[in-house]
This record gives C-alpha cells, structure tokens and sequence, in this order.
C-alpha cells in the first residue's frame, strides 16, 4: 500500500506538506508564547544593534572578560546539558538496554537542537563571524588549538546526531525507504556520536587550560577536561528528567497514559544512573582537593562558595537521587535534578566567568541585554522543539503516518 | 622534544634540503634564532617616546605625553595602545616599565587560535593576521599576560597587540620603539645576544640590578627581556606564572584526541556486540 | 626561580591513595543501598 502511495509522491508533494505543517496548531495565545515572543522579538533588535555597532554596545564584555554570558552558559552550560543525547545512546543503542528506548528519540531531538542552536549561539558572540569558515575551509587548520578541536566537533556531531534523528523525520514524511537506509546508519552514527561527544565535553573544559593564571586556584586543575566529561553525564541525565517531567505535562496528548507510567520507572533507572557518577565526581574533586593543595584556599568568599558547590550542588543532589531512587519518591528525584542543573551552571558560570579574572577589581556582570539574547536562544530552541514534537512521531513509536 | 618541533618534524628534511637551493625564499621555512629586545629598567626616564612611535608607526592615535598625565595610574595596554609605560613607586625611588607583548617562545595566543590568526613567525614577532581572525577571543583568554585586545565597539573587530613591528623587521629595521628610545633602554637583537649583554650588566653592577632577566626562563622564556634594580614583584609583573611553555597545558589533551578517536569506537562496537546476541541485534536495528 | 628549590610532585601520593580506599569502601555502600530492593513496607504503598 505503502508503495503504491509513493509513486504518487513527487518531491513537490513533500515540499507542500511540509509547508502545510507550518502552520501553527493549538491555543496561540498561552503564556508561554507572548512571553517568548516578546522576548525573541527584544532579542532580535539588540542583535540587529550587536552586528551593526559591536559587541560592546550590548554587552558588557571588556579585556579583562573576553568570554561573558553567551560563551559560558549558552554555549559551554549548554552543551553540558545536551549530554543526556551520548549518554542515553550509549545505554540504548550499545549496552542494548531496550528499558530506556522510548525516550532515546527525544532526547536525541533535545541534543540535536541543544547543539544548533548553541552553536548558533557562539556564532553570536565571535566578533568576525563571516571567518567561521577559515578553521573548515583551512584558512588556516589551527591544529594546535582546543578550539579547533572543539569547533569540529561541534560540526561533526551535529551532524550524527541529525542521522540519529532522521529516521523520525523519515517517518513522518512517510518515506519509508529512506528511513530503513537512515536507520542502518543509526548504529554508527551513535558510536561516532559518543566517541566525538566525550572528546567535546572535555574540549570544552580543556579550553580553559590556558587560562592557569586567571582562575581561582580552587577551579584550576590540569583535570578539568575529566571533570567536565564526568560532570557532562550527571548534567545531561538531569537534563533529561527535568526536560521530561515538563514534557509530560505539555505534551500530554502526544505520550499516552502508559507512556507516564514507564517514563516514572525510566526516572528511577537514570537517577540511581546519575546517583553513581555524581558520587564519582565528588571524589575525583576531593582528590583534586588534596593533590593541588587546596586546603590552603579554603577562606573567605571564595572558600565559602567553592564548599557550596561541591557540596551543596554536588553531594546533597548526589544524596537525593540515591534516597529518591531507593525509596520510589519521584519528588525528591526531581528536586535533585534541579539542584543539579543549578550546580552544572554554577560551576561552568564559576570556571568562565565567576573564578575567572577573580581578582580583577571591575567585574563583569552581564547586562540585560546579554541576558534577553540568552534566554531568546533558549526560547526559539523550544519553538523549534514544540513544533517538531507536535509533528513528528517523537514519542510514539507506531504512528498513523502524518503523510499519506 | 617540544610540540612545535615535533609538528615541524617531518617538515624539517625537506625544509633544510630546500632553503639550501633558494636561499630565504620563505622565512618562515628556514630556522632562524628568535629575535627579541632587552629593556632595562633602570635607563628607562618614563619619556613616553616609545608609546608615541608605536602609536605613529601603526596608525594609532598619538598620545599627547606632555598633558595626559597618564603615568598617574597604572594602565594596561589596550585597542589604541599597542605599548604604555607606567610608573612604580618602589623602595629605589620612581621606576618606569614599558609593557607590551612578550613575544613568548612558545605562545599561549598562537597555540590557542584556531585559525592561525594569531602567527609566530619563525623569526621571533608574534604577530596577528586580520584576514584568518574570526574574532572568537580565545586568545585573549590563553595569553598569560593578557596582551591582546579586541575592539569591542566595531562591527568588524580587530585584534591588537604588539608585533614587534613586523613590517620594519622584514625591511631590516629595527622596532620603532627601539629607534625612538633617547637612553637606550631598549635594545634589540637575536635573544642569545640579549641575555649575554644582560647578564653582563648583572655582572659589572652586581649592586645595581637584581639578579634575575624577566623572561628568561617565563612562560618557556620570551622575546622581550627586562631587567631590574627591584623586585619584579614590585613593577607589576607577574612572578607567579612558571616556567611551562602556556602551550603545554593542553598538550596532554590534544595528543589524547586520536588515541580516543582510535579506540573508543571500537571498543563501543566490542561492546555493542558483547551486549546482545545475533537475533537480538537485527531486531534491534529494525526498530530503531 | 622555582627550577633552583626542590619540588616534589608526589608529596600527596599518601594521602590521595587513602581517598581512594575510602572511596571504593562507601562506593561499595552506596552501590548495595541502591540495589537493594524496596523495604517492604513501602512497597506495599506503591503498588
Ligand atoms: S605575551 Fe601574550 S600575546 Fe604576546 S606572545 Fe605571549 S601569549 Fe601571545
Ligand atoms: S580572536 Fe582571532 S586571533 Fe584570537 S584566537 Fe580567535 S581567531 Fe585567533
């Protein structure tokens, strides 16, 4: 039946549905959408202003902080929480734990858009943009930069990810032939996904190697790539519950009654998940502690805030899942994950910004405008994924074709 | 062996082999000593001359020395200023240091762009590129003494800094700055040649200086050399840096990139197929 | 100057190979705390 459909199907054909699919569905006018609206639109002029008069006209980036908001939390915060896209693959695709492979399509979508997005979103910040094709182009291969490395990455994994999710798109284009071609490549993409993904999550980290005599001697470590890569899979799996107990909210429709229940039993499996490797994290930051010496910056403001995070955003959420997963408590689960998403923030916000240039006597505080930019990526990000979502079979695994 | 070099390895035969038949082609195919200048600090009389030929010799705006009273506090150097003298109070009476880019052996910009924007020449200047640059400020952050500057209110920024005046080092001259200085406090010359005439002047004035050439050994050692009659604590120069080449740090990192991409791929297919056995894993991709 | 004093760079050893013993004990704790099944009058609750 399938077949004889598609004869029928020209290429202009795909092209008018997905036009047709444009349009918006639903209640327009939520909460949610005049408020993001209003703020994508704000967004949009103070980057007009940024691209005509300079970076210093919007932000308050100066010498001393090269990197401000847009670099630490969209860019490398962001890419931190997109880890759950590796993460979940690697359980699903490659240990073969078939307990979590209704939620391996979302949260790829997560990872995918997560990556356009804040890569879009270092696109923004770079002050010669139209440049951005000497590193591909070789004009010139900066080998010997982490940069590079991560800029690459970047690209590469974007691009698996995009063949992790193509499938989907396939499906609901209903092209069935091209989704079993795209669906053999899932395999490999998502061993090439992981390997460049472990590399880019401590890349990010590695970038600031150099930056020795800027950070607070409590957040400089030759580790901090390790960390990063460690902290990128408790940060990716708190990502994933927090973002799908929103989800099951919003998207009611779309995931079914069963589809709650499973996802509670899935959210007991990835908080024991992230209970372990934040318990790993908080020792390898002990055994940093005590390598570097650092019991003797232990005072003042800066020992006050670095014991905060380690053990206020890392041990007690680390606490938390464990009880929360031995006990069955969904709550306390979620609590955790918010308390771990703050620390992932604090902690990139610490390295890039906060630490960073810590005894500089004029500090960098973002400015408003750098904040509405900001939280416009973050929004369009979820426009993007709303419409998809409400789309494209994300959640279901057997759909009535959307296309037929 | 140091990264640079081992880089260059394979480069080098051919190089050697090639720069014998046509004789400074490329400079930056030949091996050259760097280049580098000496300041001493205790010539320097805080004139300013060096930051006016700069300003005039890279089309910046010429600071009035006479009336800008610009030695009151201490400044950095910025998008307009390539090079400043400050002024310390220290317990030798007023000492002025001239501050720029240390055109570091090994430096942490070069190392961190990821465009080759920011260049080391063969011959010493470390020099920035404007058609590579794409603005990313990555070595702003790398620099150890944090020289570059970015225009932030341009729409099509540049970065500055120092480059030894490359384009009068190519035609023969010497650094601007150099030519210009009324008490020769600066001198200029292949760094070999410097730390001799330095250590000299250590030597015959043992009271006078201290005992250390800022530079020598900092960051991997750099170009630009100074010496003291006090602390360098006390002219503001950072004496907490070490002596690791900046570009070290993330050597370990990088050289783990394609053992990881060798081996972690496969050891993810060893697993995958560990995990489940045949039937299963058709099944698997089928409903992927 | 540091190239002209001694430096030892394993002066920790000692007390990070003590960490990691620590670790591996509570690691082991936490590993059995999360494994083992529902107490159960809780379980009762749930279902
Ligand atoms: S001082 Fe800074 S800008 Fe100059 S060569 Fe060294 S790292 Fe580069
Ligand atoms: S700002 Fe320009 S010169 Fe500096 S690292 Fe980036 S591309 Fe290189």
């Amino acid at each position: 039946m399938h077949d004889e459909n598609k004869k029928g199907r020209s290429f202009a054909d795909i092209i008018r549905f997905i036009l047709q699919e444009m349009k918006p569905r639903g209640k327009f006018l939520t909460p949610f959408n005049v408020i993001s609206i209003v703020v994508i639109i704000a967004g949009v002029i103070i980057l007009t202003v940024r691209f005509i008069y300079g970076l210093g006209s919007v932000s308050n980036l100066n010498q001393e902080y090269p990197w401000g908001l847009w670099k630490g939390f969209n860019v490398i915060t962001g890419v931190a929480f997109a880890g759950g896209a590796y993460v979940l693959t690697f359980v699903v695709y490659v240990m073969g734990v078939e307990k979590y492979h209704s939620i391996v399509r979302v949260t790829v979508l997560n990872g995918l858009l997560a990556y356009i997005f804040y890569a879009g979103a270092l696109i923004l910040d770079l002050g010669r943009p139209w440049n951005i094709i000497n590193p591909i182009i070789g004009n010139d291969f900066g080998y010997n930069s982490v940069l590079f490395l991560v800029a690459w990455h970047f690209m590469l994994y974007m691009i698996a990810e995009f063949i992790e999710f193509s499938p989907v798109a396939a499906e609901w284009l209903n092209l069935e032939k091209a989704k079993k071609v795209l669906q053999m490549l899932t395999l490999g993409a998502v061993i090439f996904g992981i390997t460049l993904s472990s590399l880019h999550q401590s890349g990010l980290g590695a970038l600031f190697l150099m930056a020795k005599s800027k950070i607070h001697p409590l957040w400089y470590t030759e580790f901090i790539p390790l960390l990063f890569l460690v902290s990128s899979i408790f940060a990716g799996i708190s990502m994933v519950i927090f973002e799908g107990t929103i989800s099951h909210r919003v998207f009611r429709e779309q995931i079914g009654p069963d589809g709650k229940s499973s996802f509670d039993q899935i959210v007991f499996g990835l908080a024991k998940g992230a209970a372990i490797a934040m318990f790993v994290y908080y020792f390898f930051k002990l055994l940093v502690f005590i390598h570097e010496h650092h019991w003797q910056h232990i005072h003042g403001f800066w020992g006050f805030w670095y014991l905060f995070e380690i053990i206020g955003l890392v041990l007690v959420p680390c606490f938390l899942f464990a009880y929360g997963a031995r006990h069955r408590i969904i709550g306390v689960i979620r609590i955790a994950a918010i308390l771990t998403l703050i620390g992932i923030i604090v902690n990139r916000l610490n390295i890039s910004m906060i630490a960073y240039n810590w005894n500089v006597v004029d500090r960098y505080y973002p400015s408003w405008m750098e904040y509405v930019v900001s939280f416009t990526v973050i929004f369009a990000e979820i426009w993007v994924f709303r419409w998809i979502v409400t789309r494209m079979p994300v959640y279901e695994k057997h759909t009535k074709p959307a296309m037929a | 062996m140091n990264r640079r070099g081992f880089l260059k390895l394979a480069g080098t035969v051919g190089a050697t082999l090639a720069a014998k038949k046509a004789k400074a082609r490329d400079n930056d195919d030949e091996k050259e000593e760097f280049v580098g200048v000496l300041t001493d600090t205790t010539r320097c009389i805080g004139c300013r001359t060096c930051e006016v030929a700069c300003a005039e010799a890279h089309g910046l705006p010429v600071p009035d020395v006479q009336n800008d009273g610009a030695l009151e506090a201490e400044r950095r150097t910025s998008d307009t200023q390539w090079t400043v003298v400050n002024r310390y109070e220290t317990d030798e009476g007023d000492v002025f240091v001239k501050k720029q880019c240390m055109h570091c052996w090994q430096p942490g910009c070069t190392a961190a762009c990821l465009t080759n924007a920011m260049y080391k020449t063969h011959a010493g200047p470390v020099i920035w590129r404007s058609d590579k640059c794409m603005g990313c400020r990555y070595c702003m952050i790398s620099c150890p003494f944090e020289i570059p500057k970015f225009e932030y209110d341009s729409w099509n920024p540049k970065i500055h800094k120092c480059n030894m005046c490359w384009e009068r080092l190519q035609e023969g001259q010497k650094p601007a700055c150099v030519d210009a200085c009324p008490t020769d406090a600066l001198m200029f010359g292949r760094k070999r040649e410097l730390m001799e005439v330095a250590r000299v002047r250590i030597y015959n004035h043992p009271q006078k200086y201290v005992h250390q050439v800022y530079g020598e050994h900092e960051v991997g050692g750099t170009g630009w050399l100074y010496l003291s009659s006090v602390p360098f604590e006390q002219l503001g120069f950072r004496t907490d840096l070490g002596t690791t080449p900046y570009p070290d740090y993330t050597r370990e990192f990088l050289y783990a990139v394609p053992v990881v991409l060798f081996a972690v791929p496969a050891f993810l297919l060893g697993l995958r197929f560990l995990s489940e056995n045949e039937e299963e894993l058709e099944e698997g991709e089928s409903h992927a | 100057m540091e190239s002209y004093t001694y430096v030892n760079i394993f002066e920790t050893k000692g007390l990070e190979y003590l960490l990691l013993i620590c670790f591996l004990v509570l690691f082991i704790f936490l590993v059995r705390y999360l494994a083992s099944p529902l107490p159960a009058k809780e379980q009762a609750g749930k279902e």
